[in-house]
């Protein structure tokens, strides 16, 4: 029964090898008027269809435009408050540290691209169809729009006898638009140029690099800051007042930034594109990979909060503490890794964990005092020591694990440090960001930290211990079963109340541990997804050749499961981004927030709130549109090479 | 037929070889079914057996058992001087030297041919990849599919897959390797080129266990042949012994229906 399973499972991976090996069959593209009669104008019933459906389509854009133009929309409130939106109130003066951060993201990001990006090319032709498909889009948006209203001398609409608005003709107002005629027809004549030279069957496969694709975009968008009059917008804090100049670009120290950022964001993609073909591309992609997990939590504790270190309680306290668990841990772990240590290791690491466990107990009850960064280093220990039978051996396989404990120990009692030690950043309010800021950091933050921990409790939840199985299940069946507000609110409200006294941990960042500890819980789900379509065989197969328990996950199991989960982890990730605007419910200033209470309260712009909410709508779907898409290819690219 | 009468049946030039497997007793149960039935057999080193029979007559969970695929649980199983226990380090030390080919191949999608195959060498063995990649050519070659290595096993047709499933198994140069039904997933045509290269494998001198249907080959390369049913090894004997002058009615029924 079973065999015949594995056999149909593998006629099917068979099927689909066949199907995506194979070249997608070559259709010959039909002249416009022929594909419209086929596809659109076929008979009839599908001629009055598609006449309504456009009609439709129509009468939303022009809503839309009506909207977003109409002479009602206060757009200086969203232009003045961009800073607003993207910090709130992080002090101006001290913008370079969000620079930097923001930089050094550039940075690895480009970095990383340049290490393993892969991303081929899009042909020409197809380019020259996005560009026809926009210029016309952009002609008949300025065809729909309705025209404007006619503004009097002293400014103001100007209104007929019998009190409605009184509008200027449409020619006038198609004459009026002549700016945006001229935009539409030069993208309709470059894409038609580029189609008519490039539909040739000799020429049509001709491609261009996605990167060159990105990076030329990026770089108009960037060129546009320069020479494009949007105006010089800003609020000053001081004065409460607000400055709009029209007609000129935007302020230098905004556009010499952006410049330097997209600088670096190429300079680092072919840096990394250089190296990759080295002999350290493999310890640079390592290298790479732990700052993308160190960085979020640094750049924003340690470079934005610029946290005032008192350095008589960093050499009484912090420092011997970190430097004790350091070496009397490695000591223990390297011990415990001695050849022949057998079961008393075991015993050993799990007497640790009780006791670790146990700290946390006491924690709750407040039976003893004990510094929240002890606790967690006795938990991480434990764990360490749980490891240690995987590292037992010649020396150079024991070394690896103190070593790592060293560096685990290090960073752990860096970041505690930072993030309980009182920010220097004259804030305005209890948090010190917010804004989209804020929103991007805490998806980052959450993706990144729940992907290891979800990862691990999927392999729990289908491991073969079953104190492993049942503590994952439980875990991840208790937090599914919860809200995430009230997880939230549990974080944020509760947890501060067991801290013991002198033990600041802040706001965000219980916060963040709550959010990271629900989001792994899904995580886990759909990791498990993938594990479950891991065929039996490809276990034998790989204890059939000697791996360990470790290898045969790290290398056979976990990366065709993972490949298999990426539309769900996708998705995951999409609804982590979005669901960052709960955190205005536990009282932090995220994105949409700004948006919907900071703006509408300002007295200049009283009440003033759909233009912000349009905007930041505008943004989510920008990014997790592009997240998106980008999984798209990821997909494709992963099925076609890779099976 | 006792399993001494099996020894003495088995060819000369094996008289004087270590033994390499060794089944005392083996019983293995699925819940109330008993699948393995007290087997017993001896194989030496350098020995090619044949294991044939009826489907769901335990040829397969017998050859299982011998690297841990299963687990065993009654008798003894000694692979090369080491007992099959629950201890980790006996088992992973066994599954180093016992090398073992599928059914369904089983080789990992994810990975190139070059790379399925240096995999356990650079990783179980801590080959330097070069010397491991080197490696993995010669053995590609002596299957006969030199220019592969760098595509995909779902780029490969069956035969070809399979080829590189025994170059995968070689290259953690094992003392001892199991067949289990090796050809029976592929298409007539592919059989012969997989046949061939296990004959190859077979004059080189490793120890081979093979389950298959395939009684052309067992004529040809096996020192023995064991024909099972009912979870136990009904009949021993060399080829010759086996096709010409069977003693047991179940074993004649059973290459009547074959042959």
């Amino acid at each position: 029964m079973q065999d015949a399973d594995q056999i149909s499972g593998d006629l099917e991976f068979q099927r689909r090898i066949g199907q995506q090996g194979s070249s997608p069959h070559e259709v010959p593209s039909l002249p416009v008027g022929q594909w419209l009669r086929k596809n659109l104008f076929s008979n009839w019933g599908n001629s009055i269809l598609t006449l309504l459906g456009s009609f439709l389509a129509l009468l939303a854009l022009r809503g839309v435009l009506n909207f977003v133009f109409s002479e009602n929309r206060e757009w200086d409130a969203v232009r003045t408050n961009l800073r607003a939106l993207m910090t709130l109130s992080y002090p101006e003066s001290q913008y370079i540290r969000v620079w930097v951060s923001l930089g050094f993201v550039a940075g690895l990001a480009g970095l990383s691209a340049g290490l393993w990006a892969n991303w081929g090319g899009v042909s020409v032709k197809r380019l020259s169809t996005w560009l026809m498909g926009s210029g016309g889009l952009l002609a008949v948006c300025v065809i729909v729009r309705e025209p404007s209203v006619i503004l009097g001398s002293d400014g103001k609409v100007v209104r007929t006898v019998d009190g409605s608005l009184q509008r200027e003709s449409f020619l006038d107002a198609m004459v009026d638009r002549s700016t945006w005629w001229i935009a539409a027809a030069v993208l309709l004549a470059v894409g038609t140029l580029l189609w008519g030279r490039f539909t040739s069957p000799d020429r049509r496969g001709v491609e261009v690099s996605v990167t060159s694709v990105v990076f030329v975009s990026l770089g108009l968008a960037v060129l546009s800051l320069w020479v494009a009059p949007y105006g010089h917008y800003a609020f000053i804090s001081e004065t409460k007042s607000y400055v709009a100049e029209s007609g000129r670009t935007v302020a230098f120290s905004t556009k010499l930034p952006w410049t330097v950022m997209l600088a670096l964001l190429c300079g680092f993609f072919y840096l990394g594109r250089i190296l990759r073909r080295s002999d350290y591309a493999g310890l640079i992609k390592g290298a790479s990979n732990l700052l993308w997990l160190i960085s979020p939590l640094t750049l924003f504790w340690v470079v934005l909060r610029d946290p005032a270190l008192d350095y008589g309680h960093v050499m009484s306290t912090d420092l011997p503490m970190g430097l004790a668990f350091g070496f009397l841990g490695g000591a223990v772990l390297w011990s415990l890794t001695r050849p022949g240590v057998g079961e008393a290791g075991r015993l050993v690491a799990t007497m640790l964990l009780v006791f670790a466990i146990f700290n946390w107990v006491a924690a709750f009850f407040g039976w003893y005092p004990m510094l929240q960064k002890a606790r967690i280093s006795f938990l991480l220990l434990a764990f360490a020591a749980l490891l240690a039978p995987n590292f037992i051996g010649e020396i150079a396989k024991r070394r690896q694990l103190v070593l790592g404990w060293l560096g685990v120990t290090a960073l752990v009692h860096y970041l505690a440090t930072m993030i309980n030690t009182p920010s220097t950043v004259e804030l305005q309010s209890s948090e010190f960001l917010g804004g989209l800021g804020l929103t991007l950091f805490v998806a980052l933050i959450v993706v990144l930290l729940s992907f290891p921990l979800g990862v691990l409790l999927a392999l729990g939840r289908t491991s073969k211990f079953p104190i492993f199985r049942m503590l994952s299940t439980s875990y991840i069946e208790v937090i599914r079963g919860v809200p995430l507000i009230s997880v939230l609110i549990f974080f944020s409200v509760m947890v501060p109340l067991f801290l013991p006294d002198g033990m600041e941990l802040a706001e965000l960042a219980a916060v963040l541990t709550g959010y990271t500890l629900f989001s792994a819980a899904y995580l886990a789900e759909n990791v498990r997804g993938g594990l479950q379509s891991i065929t039996k065989g490809q276990y034998e197969a790989a204890d059939a050749i000697g791996l360990t328990a470790a290898q045969r996950t790290g290398f056979i199991v976990l990366p065709q499961a993972l490949t298999v989960s990426i539309p769900q982890l996708v998705g995951q990730v999409i609804s982590t981004f979005k669901e960052t605007s709960l955190l205005a419910i536990i009282g932090l200033f995220d994105f949409l927030r700004v948006a919907n209470s900071v703006i509408p309260a300002q007295s200049e712009f009283l009440g003033v709130k759909r233009e912000g909410i349009l905007l930041v709508a505008m943004i989510y779907f920008f990014f997790n549109f592009t997240i998106s898409k980008y999984s798209q290819r990821l997909e494709q690219r992963v099925g076609l090479g890779e099976r | 037929m006792s399993i001494d009468d099996a020894t003495t049946v088995a060819n000369d030039r094996l008289a004087d070889r270590e033994d390499m497997i060794v089944c005392v007793d083996v019983d293995k149960f699925y819940g109330d079914f008993q699948a393995l039935k007290g087997v017993t057999a001896t194989i030496k080193e350098g020995e090619v057996a044949v294991v044939c029979g009826p489907s769901g007559s335990g040829k397969s969970t017998w050859i299982r058992c011998i690297n841990r695929l299963e687990i065993h649980q009654g008798g003894d199983i000694v692979v090369d001087g080491i007992e099959l226990t629950n201890d980790l380090r006996n088992i992973e030390k066994i599954r180093s030297e016992v090398g073992m080919v599928f059914q369904q191949f089983n080789l990992f999608p994810h990975l190139t041919v070059l790379d399925n195959i240096t995999l356990a060498p650079i990783w179980v063995r801590k080959k330097p990849r070069a010397e491991a990649e080197a490696m993995a050519r010669s053995l590609l070659d002596r299957v006969g599919i030199p220019e592969q290595a760098e595509k995909f096993p779902g780029q490969l047709s069956g035969g070809q897959q399979q080829r590189v499933a025994i170059a995968r198994s070689l290259a953690m140069e094992p003392r001892v390797m199991l067949f289990d039904e090796p050809t029976s997933a592929l298409d007539p045509e592919m059989i012969k080129e997989v046949l061939d290269v296990m004959k190859e494998l077979a004059r080189s001198g490793i120890t081979m266990m093979v389950v298959t249907h395939e009684m052309g080959f067992a004529r040809e390369v096996a020192d023995r042949i064991m024909f099972m049913e009912g979870g136990e090894i009904v009949e021993v004997g060399t080829p010759e012994h086996f096709f010409t002058n069977p003693t047991e009615d179940r074993t004649k029924l059973f290459l009547s229906q074959i042959l």
